[in-house]
């Protein structure tokens, strides 16, 4: 298991205040964070830009050293014994980087199997199981340079796997991928905490594919950690209310004060929109109830046609800005 | 830590053939070529072949063109192994590669270690031409003691290799590579016996040097060169070289260790 216990991050930043005065800055980028990765489990990190995500990502991975706290993987110290840490884990990052693009994708991954100190058969193997799996066969003995974005993308998928780790942390890893690709991205990680056992931490601005993906969810505000839950319980928690979208041609005074009586009974809320043309009534109704079936039975009483019907329930990301907001409040 | 140095040779060789630094390559030579062209028309026409009474008292030879020639291109050659081995870890940072390379467990003696080795294919090819033009300038080898010179060029190397750990920490702490390694190497040329004995220089630069491996380099060599003298001679030099080559190795490996750590801190705050 990966537990993060305590952990805080400083960094000082140089501010040049004249042509020979500079003064450092403090700044906390993660403040006594604490949490679990088990395998087979994936754990979302959320939160705004600058929230101490890719911060923690780099600690967890041996590329920074905490201020205070310890991380340990499986029994592990990732600053004492970092070098058993980075062979039990790896990172992959969205974007282009992290490979070298006058090789190929497999002397690439030959490249870093080696630095991983990988037997030469053993490495063989897995570099041509792992292009397989990505679908980089035909392209395996191609420069990187000459790659699309996907493929490069894809690459770094099997760079990030190259040394089979037990944890493996995704830094935005669909960021800037069309989205048939992100989603085959989505289904791969999901095979590998669900079959191959593997922990899975991500970091994502796509809230979709946090509730897609994530067992558990860590919401993290200026460094802190503010909630931990699972996306469902998470979103229920901070947003108990469904919103019910009816659009009806007309709505005449007796149906709506039929309605609003109806609603008062369950607490809902109501809104009523014309469209601009004229031709249709939206009727927006806010509950913690569910009263769907009560609502049409009446419209259907009053012989009202419902032209659509929308049920929308919360969502992860309604939840996270809402509290972003409370807590700029 | 073999594997690391197996790999990244193989990956830089790679590199190499598919995208040749060809600018490097010629800069390098022409570099060495320029010094060997104006100690010669400067010694022709300038001096008109009339050396100072001390020279050969400093330098141990009546024979300023060959001494030149091959300060010149032992120069070069040094130049080329600082300069390649020393960028190696800023550029990995400027291709975006750095971070995953420090994400493996891998040695960094051993990367290092790849590193130099391949450049020397390039290097030892630019030396030879350096030398090859000398030669047909007048450099003699007439009492040239192979083995000799073969072991203070391996021993070279090495010196080279590990004032290259150092300053390659110092330019990765700064992020430039322009002015931290030309600094060093308008120093080395003029401190460590390049075109002129060191007992020419004032006494306050002694100092410099004796910082520089060059300097009992270049001095071994020419021993087993130009006077055809076996390590016996150069004893004193060899262990000034292996003494520079275990300080440098010690203080870059652990600078290099401490300056991933600040660069990835500076990157990131």
């Amino acid at each position: 298991m990966l537990i993060v216990d305590g952990v805080s991050k400083v960094y000082q930043s140089k501010v040049r205040e004249k042509l020979w005065k500079t003064t450092y800055k403090e700044v906390k980028a993660v403040e006594d964070l604490s949490f679990q990765i088990e395998p087979g489990k994936i754990i979302g990190l959320l939160g705004m830009n600058g929230a101490g995500k890719t911060t923690t990502i780099k600690m967890c991975t041996t590329l920074l050293e905490p201020n205070s706290g310890s991380i340990t993987v499986d029994g592990y110290d990732a600053v004492k014994d970092d070098r058993k840490v980075k062979s039990l884990v790896n990172m992959i990052a969205g974007g282009e980087r992290m490979l070298y693009w006058r090789l190929t994708g497999r002397e690439n991954l030959n490249y870093f199997g080696n630095l991983y100190g990988i037997k030469e058969a053993t490495l063989k193997q897995r570099i041509d199981l792992l292009l397989k799996e990505v679908g980089l066969e035909d392209a395996a003995d191609t420069p990187v340079e000459q790659y699309s974005k996907g493929m490069k993308q894809r690459l770094q998928i099997a760079r990030g796997l190259i040394n089979d780790p037990k944890y493996l942390f995704l830094d935005e890893p669909t960021l800037g991928l069309d989205a048939p690709i992100a989603k085959h991205l989505r289904s791969y990680v999901k095979t590998l905490a669900k079959e191959k056992n593997k922990g899975v931490l991500l970091t994502s601005h796509y809230i979709d594919e946090v509730e897609e993906l994530c067992d558990e969810v860590y919401i993290l505000d200026k460094g802190r950690l503010i909630l931990h839950d699972t996306p469902e319980r998470l979103t229920a928690s901070v947003f108990k209310e469904n919103s019910l979208h009816i659009w009806v041609p007309a709505l005449p005074n007796r149906t709506q004060k039929e309605l609003e009586k109806l609603l008062r009974t369950y607490h809902a809320k109501m809104e009523i929109k014309q469209s601009i043309d004229l031709e249709e009534i939206e009727i927006i109704i806010k509950t913690e109830q569910e009263i769907t079936s009560s609502v049409l039975a009446l419209l259907s009483n009053h012989q009202l046609t419902v032209l659509k019907l929308v049920v929308e329930q919360p969502k992860l990301e309604d939840a996270i800005l809402h509290l972003a907001e409370r807590r700029i409040g | 830590m073999l594997q690391t140095a197996k790999a990244t040779f193989h990956r830089n060789m790679i590199s190499m053939i598919r995208a040749y630094p060809w600018s490097f390559f010629l800069s390098h030579i022409l570099s060495g070529i320029y010094t060997v062209l104006f100690a010669y028309f400067t010694y022709t026409y300038v001096f008109e072949g009339v050396l100072d009474s001390r020279f050969s008292n400093y330098a141990g030879t009546n024979d300023y063109l060959s001494y030149v020639f091959l300060g010149g291109a032992l120069f070069s050659f040094a130049v080329s192994t600082l300069m390649n081995v020393s960028r190696s870890l800023i550029t990995e940072q400027r291709e975006g590669t750095l971070e995953a390379l420090l994400l493996t467990p891998s040695s960094r003696k051993g990367y290092f270690l790849g590193n130099v080795t391949q450049q020397i294919t390039r290097t030892l090819l630019e030396f030879l031409i350096i030398l090859i033009f000398a030669f047909l300038l007048g450099l003699q080898f007439k009492h040239i003691h192979f083995l000799s010179a073969i072991f203070i060029w391996f021993c070279a190397v090495i010196g080279f290799f590990s004032q290259a750990l150092l300053l390659g920490s110092v330019m990765l702490y700064f992020r430039d590579t322009y002015i931290t390694q030309n600094t060093l190497f308008v120093t080395m040329a003029f401190v460590s016996g390049v075109t002129f004995p060191i007992g020419y220089l004032p006494e306050w630069v002694a100092p410099l040097s004796w910082m520089m491996p060059l300097t009992p380099a270049l001095e071994a060599f020419r021993h087993s060169v130009l006077e055809g003298q076996g390590l016996a001679a150069s004893g004193s030099q060899l262990l000034h070289l292996s003494f520079l080559s275990f300080l440098y190795l010690i203080v870059g490996s652990l600078g290099i260790k401490k300056t991933e750590k600040i660069v990835v801190e500076k990157i990131f705050s």
